[in-house]
């Protein structure tokens, strides 16, 4: 019973914790992409600021992966 | 998230794990490399002595762009270590062997803790040096005094997140390609390990251009 509860406590974890970085990360493509269109001349630095924000959004589902990966150890 | 199975052997008190003794390769092999690159330094390079330019002009002109020529210049050697470090340990996690011969430091959260700790101690060292003591704190502050309980948690949480984001990514990654080894051992692995290419180096680029933010924070003069 409890090792069910743990399991879906993990599973839980980094579902919720993908759905906000998710939804960060597509707003910034599509806002990169539209300045990347209006200013081509710009596009590499435009890409590689978007890549490290990217990589910044993609902690805070780490952590959540982290989490339940700790959950699964207690299994 | 210490495994008893990977102490080797140990000094006294402190028990010396597979994670340290990769640490200590890594560092030789940076040190010999750094070594081999400048010991006769010529007009016209060689190739080892081309591509370690390469790689120092390549930092400065980032660092350049993060902190300002003057800062860049004058925190170049901390900032570059950082970055050679982790981007050396990132990337031994592709050679064959890693996580069972030896383990990647950086997938260890001893050791990124211990780099978010250095970061933690070089930001406030050098905002103390650059302002006096008192000229420090009193950037405590500003703007508002009633602030200060909020920016002390934000300069605790730093190295936390620092140290939980490297720790984390790279750790995250291990488990993905292993989990897809037992799923299928041929080929599969290989799709998580190109990812991880383009991440070892994001991650090393996103650390340190953290800390660079942090201290040019600490140093700067407020208009």
């Amino acid at each position: 019973m409890t090792s069910g509860i743990i399991a879906l406590a993990a599973a839980l974890a980094i579902a919720l914790s993908t759905i906000g970085p998710a939804i960060a990360q597509g707003t910034t493509a599509s806002k990169a992409m539209e300045a990347m269109a209006r200013q081509p001349e710009m596009a590499n630095t435009i890409r590689s600021n978007m890549i490290i924000a990217l990589a910044l959004m993609e902690a805070l589902t780490i952590y959540g992966l982290l989490i339940a990966f700790m959950l699964i150890g207690k299994i | 998230m210490e495994n008893t199975a990977n102490v080797l052997f140990s000094i006294g008190p402190l028990e010396v794990t597979k994670a340290v003794v990769s640490m200590w390769v890594i560092i030789a092999v940076i040190g010999i490399v750094s070594f081999i690159a400048t010991r006769r330094l010529k007009d016209v390079p060689g190739p080892i002595q081309n591509a370690a330019e390469m790689a120092v002009a390549k930092l400065q002109d980032y660092f350049t762009g993060n902190m300002g020529a003057e800062n860049a210049r004058r925190y170049f050697p901390v900032m570059a270590t950082f970055f050679v470090f982790i981007v050396v340990s990132n990337y031994s996690g592709l050679l064959p062997g890693a996580g069972k011969l030896f383990s990647v430091p950086t997938a260890n959260l001893s050791t990124t803790a211990g780099l978010a700790l250095i970061a933690f101690f070089t930001t406030h060292v050098v905002g103390v040096k650059r302002r006096g003591f008192v000229g420090y704190l009193k950037t405590f502050l500003t703007p508002f005094a009633v602030m200060l309980p909020l920016t002390l948690i934000e300069q605790l949480v730093r190295p936390l997140s620092l140290a939980l984001r490297l720790y984390g990514n790279l750790y995250g990654e291990e488990m993905v390609t292993e989990q897809l080894g037992e799923l299928f051992p041929l080929l599969l692995p290989l799709v998580m390990q190109v990812l991880s290419l383009l991440f070892c180096l994001i991650q090393a680029v996103v650390f340190t251009m953290l800390l660079s933010v942090y201290v040019t924070e600490a140093v700067e003069d407020e208009e």
